[in-house]
């Protein structure tokens, strides 16, 4: 017990505070030392370019899964989400460059939209959002199948700058999802409304004790996880060139990963963005590093779950001590 | 969610007419699908397809079956999936004979056993939650999953296999039998024993539990024991079904499952719960699927139609313990 205080005293407070947010950095720090035994290319400014150029996808997605989970509950419909959203995306531009900004437009308003959908049907029918959004999720796997059975249109080739282009040395895409995540990050700490996210995820009942809207929290956090998502099938529409009614079927349970990675509770009311984005970070570093170790893809789940088990496990210590 | 679970209205009330609905309200939604399905297509109530429904019915049920001990425990288990998937590898891993079903019966038990103690582990020593603890496990089973076959399994189901999972006795066919066993000695472990009692308490109020000297963690280990157990049940008659195998077997298990409780009023925040409301759940789930196959509806309309049912089941049946949320 005493050993358990010394150690605690030995810590610096900002450490304390930001747990798993300084065990996701060591983790990353890790990685970059593998990293540099095992290849010189992998510590260069460019491959740090094009890491953060892979993360663009799923720190978008986790970005608004965050949201939802720091209120308490979760967003299964993301994949479904960001399968309609670049099926859309490259089915209604269809090549014509005239159209792409109301497209982009009409996309990232019915991604909200769907999410708005998402907290009325939660708090109207009370039902637990895990399932609102699982038959969600199918409703929209079945929409996007109605428009498109396989890959559909095109997108010009101007539009393939958000996922390739470079202002600055910056790539475009990856900026703007670490803009949308400082921005996120003001509006929780600084908005009433943003603070009430936490307050609801850590105790509903007080929440609705002292008179929160649990409503309109909802409707803020899962409008955000559609907006993300939303983005995120601008982004892989843009990637590919072309929209594909499975291309997100993959991002439900992964947006899971870099939540917690970064320090967001899965009961809710403790977390934040700018973890989740360094999660991102690290599970795309991890990919990168297997990659230059020739580990096969296979290999490469096996070590994704010992990450998260290890992550998860260490955290949870760390908790307790407190 | 709050209020509920303090002031639990005493046993006498609910045998009143409206909680009896409540209740069992389910068990008459089931009739009334299969009634529909008769009215909109005479080859529905067919003995033939009666049977060949209990055929799809059986994997999923024995998978919803584990799933109920998890959730009445307060938790989630999204590694069932991954564990069929698993267990129907193993099932084709050796030469196709049946003299190597005593084998693939002992390995799978190996992996099944490892699979629920890690995510019992995870759950109650680590305090990870349920959600991530067993989606982290069902990676790591996919994983090496891949990395044993790599990325193609091949290989043939033993005969034995494929008359568990596809064969019929007078119509009946084996897989249900199995469940009806599964079922009937479960019922009466969660129903009729003092071990059930106590999941029921440790899902109910951890704290209760606590107080009443109940070791927890082992009661909650043990129920995600049963759920891997009972996922590799399922996967092995499922692999016996589909006859061959690939690193999908038992995909979308894990969701309908949890559906398939939920439809059948187990609780999603512990405590409450029944082998037969999961066991009608996923009756619920097999006939709207196999109805909606015979109306010809395409594959889109189908999961929209999931989709919809999945919210207004749990609409209609989760509302009043939610009521305060």
């Amino acid at each position: 017990m005493t050993a358990a205080l010394a150690i605690r005293a030995a810590v610096p407070w900002w450490l304390r505070s930001n747990a798993a947010l300084a065990g996701v950095i060591v983790l990353i720090g890790i990685v970059y030392g593998i990293g540099a035994s095992v290849s010189d290319r992998f510590l260069t400014l460019a491959n740090l370019l094009n890491v953060i150029e892979q993360t663009t996808d799923l720190a978008l997605v986790s970005i608004g899964q965050t949201l939802t989970v720091l209120a308490g509950g979760i967003d299964l419909s993301v994949g479904s989400l960001i399968s309609l959203a670049s099926c859309l995306t490259s089915g209604l531009i269809n090549g014509n460059p005239d159209r792409v900004v109301p497209v982009v437009i009409a996309v990232l308003l019915l991604g909200t939209l769907v999410g708005l959908v998402n907290a009325g049907l939660v708090v109207t029918l009370r039902v637990h959002p895990l399932i609102v959004t699982l038959g969600m999720g199918a409703i929209l796997q079945g929409v996007t199948l109605l428009y498109a059975l396989g890959p559909v249109g095109r997108v010009p080739r101007g539009f393939s700058f958000l996922a390739y282009g470079r202002i600055a040395g910056l790539p475009v895409g990856a900026t703007l999802a670490v803009t949308l995540c400082m921005l996120i990050a003001l509006l929780l700490r600084y908005l009433p409304l943003g603070r009430q996210v936490y307050a609801l995820g850590d105790d509903a009942n007080s929440a609705r004790l002292v008179g929160l809207r649990r409503g309109r929290i909802l409707m803020l956090v899962h409008g955000c996880s559609g907006f993300c998502c939303a983005a995120t099938g601008l982004y892989l529409a843009a990637r590919f060139g072309v929209g594909q009614p499975y291309t997100g079927v993959n991002y439900t349970l992964a947006s899971i990963t870099p939540v917690v990675l970064g320090g967001t509770v899965l009961s809710g009311g403790r977390g934040g963005v700018v973890g989740t984005l360094f999660g991102a970070f690290l599970m795309s570093l991890l990919n990168n590093l297997l990659n230059f170790m020739d580990v096969s893809k296979h290999y490469q789940l096996v070590a994704q779950a010992l990450i998260i088990i290890l992550a998860v496990s260490i955290y949870v210590e760390r908790r307790r001590m407190e | 969610m709050s209020g509920s679970a303090e002031f639990a209205r005493p046993v006498g009330a609910s045998w009143q007419a409206r909680a009896l609905l409540g209740r069992y309200g389910i068990a008459l939604v089931l009739p009334a699908l299969l009634g529909l399905g008769g009215v909109l297509s005479p080859a529905f109530i067919s003995a033939g397809n009666l049977s060949n429904l209990l055929l799809q019915f059986a994997p999923l049920a024995i998978v919803a079956i584990g799933q109920s001990f998890v959730m009445i425990v307060r938790g989630l288990d999204l590694s069932v999936a991954s564990m069929m998937a698993t267990a129907a590898v193993v099932a084709t891993s050796f030469s196709g004979a049946d003299r190597d079903v005593p084998g693939i019966f002992a390995v799978t038990a190996v992996v099944a056993i490892a699979v629920g103690l890690l995510n019992g582990f995870l759950v109650t020593k680590r305090r990870v939650s349920p959600f991530l603890a067993t989606l982290a496990t069902m990676i790591l089973l996919q994983g090496l999953r891949f990395a044993y076959t790599q990325g193609a399994p091949s290989g043939n189901v033993p005969p034995l296999l494929r008359v568990l999972g596809s064969a019929k006795l007078y119509g009946i066919p084996y897989n249900a039998l199995v469940l009806l066993g599964l079922a009937v000695v479960l019922g009466i472990v969660l129903h009729r024993s003092a071990f059930g009692r106590r999941i029921f308490i440790v899902g109910g109020n951890p704290v209760t539990g606590r107080l009443f000297g109940i070791r927890s963690d082992l009661v909650t280990i043990a129920c995600y024991l049963i759920s891997s157990a009972l996922a590799a049940v399922a996967g092995l008659i499922l692999s016996g079904y589909v006859g061959l195998v690939d690193n999908w077997v038992g995909q979308g298990y894990e969701l309908d499952s949890i559906v398939a409780c939920v439809v059948g009023r187990v609780s999603l925040s512990g405590g409450r719960g029944s082998i037969l409301g999961a066991l009608t759940g996923a009756a619920v789930i097999v006939v709207i699927a196999n109805e909606v196959l015979l109306l010809g509806v395409p594959i889109q309309a189908q999961m929209i139609i999931k989709g919809v049912v999945i919210v207004a089941a749990a609409a209609l049946y989760s509302s009043r313990e939610t009521s305060s949320g």
